[in-house]
């Protein structure tokens, strides 16, 4: 009697653990499926983007076919369009901020590393990065209204009268002072990418083993050599992919050089002259834009622009990753 | 010279430069503040917040532009969190390891740091070309395709932060992966998750180049999501470039609202996630 009603019992309890566990098993399956899909979703936007910007750039592609890349003319009255002087802008002021702000970035990364007392090295590295929180229409603003003046009243007349002189390099600052230009959007752009070149710096430095780094200071070599013969071979590849990383951030900025670039469609040889870059060009040009080919070349500005940010980013994900394995 | 002294003349060369390289940040982090708080304050008025932004030479405030600030951003953090902390689980937990999962994490990447305009112009050709204007709602998917890979990353980042003890033991009790996830995991990670959220608002509350042709710009209050609406970034981006100075004003002072707002989100993002870590 008793082993009967345990029998029924364990009987009874094996079908709800089986329904249970079916149960279980499909919930799971439902929950995997979701976040597969989610997953998934992001793939296809950036799949999304690439087509939808291939798709809408062919009729400027067909109509101009590849001299558009190279071509400087740009005339919506004419309906002719070039993509040289925009491809030209957005890679000087990408150049020019590289310069200027690579060597910044790697300095303050050192500061903070090896340097910086440990009180002050957590609020000065948090104040690096609010750079990067302060949103690019503000550093926009504050080019055009604050530091573009003082380009045009002090910095640019003085490199007009010291290096514009110069055989070779005299091109570069030559004309007349504006203010706005490549080398004023350069400037901006290299305190823009300041924080993210420094943070990638700061990770990469901070993968060098406590043991090689003290190593290298007990016998006896001081804080530079350190840096310089240790800590920089030692994250090379790390390095080199925080500047990709920065430099993806500055050629795809849009709303900072928009301010102080001056917006005019030419090649020039001198940086202080105004021009413009891709995405510049499609914040002024693309509400405006009337006719369909005026928006296909904009469009076909954009897919360039996503090409090249695009390579730049895996090169510089790429190496980052290869400094991490080590 | 000894060698000694010259080395010793090059390392504290070297340690002046960087010292200078970080003042030059610094520099630059204050005089951007200094100006916004100089040339933005006195535009702070109690009208800025209730009146609507005014045609040239009259008086006005921000009002419609900051509520449409607000409601595209809260719209696309909506959109981008569910599915920012779903695709993360999957990366993280599911596809741990494998080929297409490594693959999914490098393209979350780069669409971390496309262009945002680039954005735009894809939202432009999906939804404000078929439906044949410009409206809100396509300000808020073009925001939340910049907030989805925010939150997906820091969602990845934080689920691999979980010690497998705490996987291991869930499942030892007999709890199904979901139940694990949803129960266990994600409230341990929770303030981590919730840092991606907030660094996701920061972001896009400040975004001007995708807006511009998705949600545009309007003069007038309007609440209606599918009509073009006023926004922070774009009015300031208008009212800067025009020539009259009662513009210029207020978007000095819509720029440092701006910037104090995102400042602030930026420190509570990342007070939580050192709470976390101490």
């Amino acid at each position: 009697m008793t082993i009967s009603t345990d029998a029924k019992a364990t009987l009874a309890g094996s079908q709800d653990y089986e329904a249970i566990s079916r149960r279980m098993r499909r919930q799971d399956r439902l929950f995997l499926g979701l976040t597969w899909g989610a997953a998934t979703l992001v793939v296809a936007v950036l799949m999304g983007v690439m087509i939808s910007l291939a798709y809408d750039a062919l009729p400027a592609f067909q109509k101009f076919g590849l001299p558009f890349i190279w071509n400087e003319r740009w005339s919506p009255a004419k309906d002719i369009f070039g993509a040289a002087a925009p491809i030209f802008g957005t890679l000087v002021t990408s150049a020019v901020a590289m310069v200027i702000g690579v060597p910044i970035s790697f300095g303050i990364a050192i500061f903070l590393t090896e340097i910086c007392p440990k009180r002050l090295r957590r609020p000065i590295g948090v104040a690096i990065e609010l750079l990067a929180g302060i949103p690019s229409i503000i550093y926009g603003l504050w080019g055009f209204f604050v530091l573009a003046p003082i380009m045009q009243s002090v910095v640019q007349p003085f490199l007009i009268n010291t290096l514009g002189d110069l055989p070779i390099i005299g091109a570069l600052f030559s004309g007349a002072p504006y203010g706005i230009g490549l080398l004023t959007a350069g400037l901006v752009l290299a305190v823009m990418i300041l924080p993210f070149i420094t943070s990638v710096t700061r990770d990469v430095f901070n993968t060098v083993p406590v043991m090689l780094r003290e190593s290298a200071y007990g016998m006896g070599m001081t804080t530079w050599e350190v840096v310089r013969y240790i800590i920089i071979p030692y994250t090379r590849l790390g390095l080199v992919g925080g500047i990709m990383l920065g430099l993806g951030r500055a050629l795809g900025e849009t709303m900072a050089v928009t301010f102080v670039i001056g917006n005019a469609h030419k090649v020039t040889a001198s940086l202080l002259s105004p021009a413009t870059t891709i995405s510049a060009s499609i914040a002024n040009e693309f509400a405006e834009a009337t006719t369909g080919i005026y928006t296909a070349s904009l469009i076909a500005l954009g897919l360039i622009l996503f090409l090249i940010t695009f390579t730049v980013l895996a090169l510089a994900k790429w190496l980052i990753g290869r400094t991490e394995t080590f | 010279m000894s060698i000694a002294s010259r080395r010793y003349r090059r390392n504290r060369i070297a340690i002046a430069l960087s010292i200078g390289a970080t003042a030059f940040g610094l520099f630059f982090l204050g005089a951007i503040l200094w100006s916004l708080l100089s040339t933005g304050l006195p535009a702070i008025r109690p009208s800025i917040f209730t009146q609507m932004t005014p045609p040239p030479g009259s008086n006005g405030g921000l009002a419609n532009a900051i509520f449409g600030s607000l409601a595209m951003t809260v719209v696309s953090i909506l959109i981008a969190t569910p599915v920012g902390i779903l695709a993360g689980t999957y990366l993280s937990e599911y596809a741990r390891g494998s080929k297409i999962g490594e693959a999914a994490k490098f393209i979350n990447d780069v669409l971390l740091s496309a262009p945002s305009i680039i954005i735009g112009l894809f939202i432009y050709a999906i939804i404000v070309v078929p439906q044949g204007h410009f409206s809100a709602w396509a300000g808020a998917v073009a925001l939340a395709v910049i907030a989805l890979p925010v939150i997906n990353r820091t969602t990845q980042d934080m689920l691999a932060l979980v010690p497998n003890s705490l996987r291991e033991a869930s499942a030892a009790l007999g709890a199904p992966r979901w139940k694990t996830m949803t129960f266990v995991i994600y409230r341990s990670a929770r303030s981590g998750i919730l840092t991606g959220v907030l660094l996701a608002v920061a972001r896009v509350s400040g975004e001007t180049a995708p807006l511009l042709f998705t949600s545009l710009n309007n003069q007038y209050w309007s609440t209606d999501m599918n009509a073009p609406m006023a926004n922070l970034p774009v009015v300031i981006f208008q009212f800067a470039m025009s020539p009259y100075d009662d513009w210029q004003r207020l978007a000095w002072g819509g720029a440092l609202i701006i910037t104090v707002a995102i400042l602030a989100l930026n420190i509570i993002a990342r007070s939580l996630a050192g709470r976390r870590s101490s």
